[in-house]
């Protein structure tokens, strides 16, 4: 039997393992529901801020059955926050969000000030962890990054920041340099810390918002230039992308992460047709997943592995009151199919 | 001096292409010439944003260009609104929208508003991170005839179920239509928790609109 982190690390390679993987990275997203809280009493918004917390709430995915992974943090704020966003915590079902934004214009870039990750909740996540290293062998560790186009979108108005990727172009590309840069320093002090792979969800940088143009000159990018500039040891990464793929399939295929994952508005069959020699991520509706029951889930797992699928997924971030049976059915379908496989094989 | 097609085409070409400032120029030259200012708004400004939703529709535009181009329309609108002839807004249809509690993801919402208002519908916006009694607060107070709501998020989406609850509380569901739309909603969401339609787009959303209300 191969363990998860052995399972996990054949197929970012692209090499032919047991059965596909089945892992939900965390960040954006979310994995983590309120009975999943209530089984080992740990709650956010107190998760998001107390790194002993954070690390035992991300153990219990693996341990309840539900994903072959730990990942954290559980939201997409930190970064935008550590450069100065106000952000409300959230309460136990409502994830943390930005309430305040720093500047107002790309132009002002000059007044940010660079992540600390000596501080704050930077500092939480890379002691999150550190714990998961020390008390964990055969699981893989995420750590997730906010994308670089989501990050922009946080620390300044989305709206405004879209406009001027045109009015201003050029300052628009400083702007990016500077986060990016902000993000290279938080995922190396990840990878530093113990990660095992980097998960990057860019949920503002999609296809439809931004169209090819842009999606290319600014999203692939500084999602590449990121990913350049992580460290050459870890396992691999991934970037999940929102949204339709079908004006972008070939400016996606030129992002150079290990694994690309989508949501759920984008079949597995096309994603598949569309890119051949691609290691490829999801999509299990988080519809069914909330409001469906395990025998629906376990079909649906059993449709993304044919249609090509080579990591079982959620499609997006799951909901807080997706029953438990229903999220333990991602893997409990695929761990079935291969013991009923073994057994004919013998 | 340009005839009024002339400057009608300058103020509708003027949205399309995102010129801000041409527009404002185009339009102000309009009123100088003493044409109509509702002829302006509709056959110009209007005619541009509805040629921008096409080519949004035919995946040429996309987001980031219908925010420029009704960045462009509203400049046009600040100069030639102010001319218009008195009429009470009485006559015009009110809606009420946001983004339900926990969420702070508002361009869809943004897009949606622009074209409804675009469309002629009265809008009141309440922003983002909006908490779900204000929507049924609102929509009593401000006698509309449907509410958006919208969201990006899965772990949001529950709240769009519960200004539902609310309004049929309120004794006011009868009355109000209820529209839903963002990332993770689907028209069989809408149809588990009794939303009266979703859509896909903003675009999509007007239709919507006119034909839950027989416009």
């Amino acid at each position: 039997m191969l363990t998860p982190k052995e399972r996990l690390k054949m197929i970012l390679e692209g090499r032919q393992a047991d059965r596909p993987a089945c892992i939900c990275p965390g960040g954006m997203m979310n994995m983590v529901t309120s009975e999943l809280m209530d089984r080992v009493k740990v709650y956010m918004p107190e998760a998001h801020t107390d790194a002993r917390q954070m690390a035992k709430l991300a153990k219990a995915v693996y341990e309840e059955g539900c994903f072959e992974n730990y990942g954290v943090p559980f939201c997409m704020t930190v970064e935008a926050e550590e450069m100065g966003a106000k952000v409300d915590m959230g309460t136990n079902v409502y994830e943390p969000h930005v309430t305040g934004y720093v500047i107002d214009s790309v132009s002002e870039v000059s007044k940010l000030k660079p992540v600390d990750l000596a501080a704050g909740r930077a500092k939480v996540v890379l002691d999150a962890i550190r714990i998961l290293k020390k008390e964990t062998a055969d699981v893989p560790i995420v750590g997730n990054l906010t994308g670089p186009i989501s990050t922009a979108g946080s620390v300044m108005e989305p709206v405004t920041f879209y406009k001027e990727l045109r009015k201003k172009n050029q300052e628009a590309h400083r702007y990016m340099e500077f986060i990016t840069e902000q993000l290279i320093a938080f995922g190396r002090a990840q990878i530093e810390a113990g990660a095992d792979l980097i998960a990057v969800s860019d949920p503002s940088g999609t296809g439809e918002i931004l169209g090819p143009k842009y999606f290319k000159e600014f999203a692939v990018t500084y999602i590449n230039r990121l990913l350049d500039a992580l460290q050459e040891e870890k396992m691999g990464t991934i970037v999940h992308i929102c949204g339709q793929m079908s004006p972008v399939y070939k400016e996606v295929n030129e992002v150079k992460s290990s694994a690309l994952s989508f949501d759920s508005i984008v079949p597995m069959k096309e994603a598949r047709e569309h890119l051949k020699d691609r290691v490829l991520m999801g999509n299990v509706s988080t519809y069914a997943l909330e409001f469906g029951d395990p025998e629906r889930v376990k079909m649906l797992t059993r449709s993304c592995v044919k249609s090509g699928s080579d990591i079982i997924s959620p499609a997006c971030g799951l909901g807080m009151k997706s029953p438990l049976g229903n999220v333990q059915a991602i893997l409990a379908g695929l761990t079935e199919e291969e013991e009923c496989r073994r057994g004919q094989d013998q | 001096m340009s005839s009024k097609e002339e400057l009608l085409k300058r103020l509708s070409d003027g949205v399309v292409e995102m010129e801000e400032d041409d527009v404002a120029e185009a339009a102000q030259e309009y009123l100088d010439a003493g044409y109509l200012a509702f002829d302006g708004i509709m056959e110009g400004l209007v005619d541009g944003m509805n040629r921008a939703s096409e080519l949004y529709e035919a995946e040429e535009y996309f987001v980031t260009d219908v925010l420029l181009c009704s960045d462009a329309m509203y400049a046009g609108l600040d100069i030639l609104r102010p001319h218009l002839p008195e009429v009470s807004g009485d006559d015009k249809v009110t809606g009420v929208i946001g983004v339900v509690e926990g969420d702070t993801h508002d361009i869809g919402k943004n897009l949606v508003k622009i074209m409804l208002e675009t469309a002629g519908f009265n809008m009141i916006d309440l922003g983002r991170d909006v908490p779900l009694a204000r929507f049924v607060e609102t929509a009593k107070e401000e006698n509309a005839a449907f509410v958006c709501l919208s969201t990006l998020m899965t772990t949001t989406m529950g709240g769009m179920e519960t200004v539902i609850r609310l309004l049929d509380e309120a004794g006011i569901r009868d009355k109000v239509k209820v529209m839903i739309g963002g990332g993770p909603i689907s028209q069989k969401y809408a149809d588990k928790i009794g939303a009266d339609g979703y859509s896909q787009n903003a675009v999509e959303a007007v239709k919507l609109a006119k034909r839950l209300l027989n416009i």
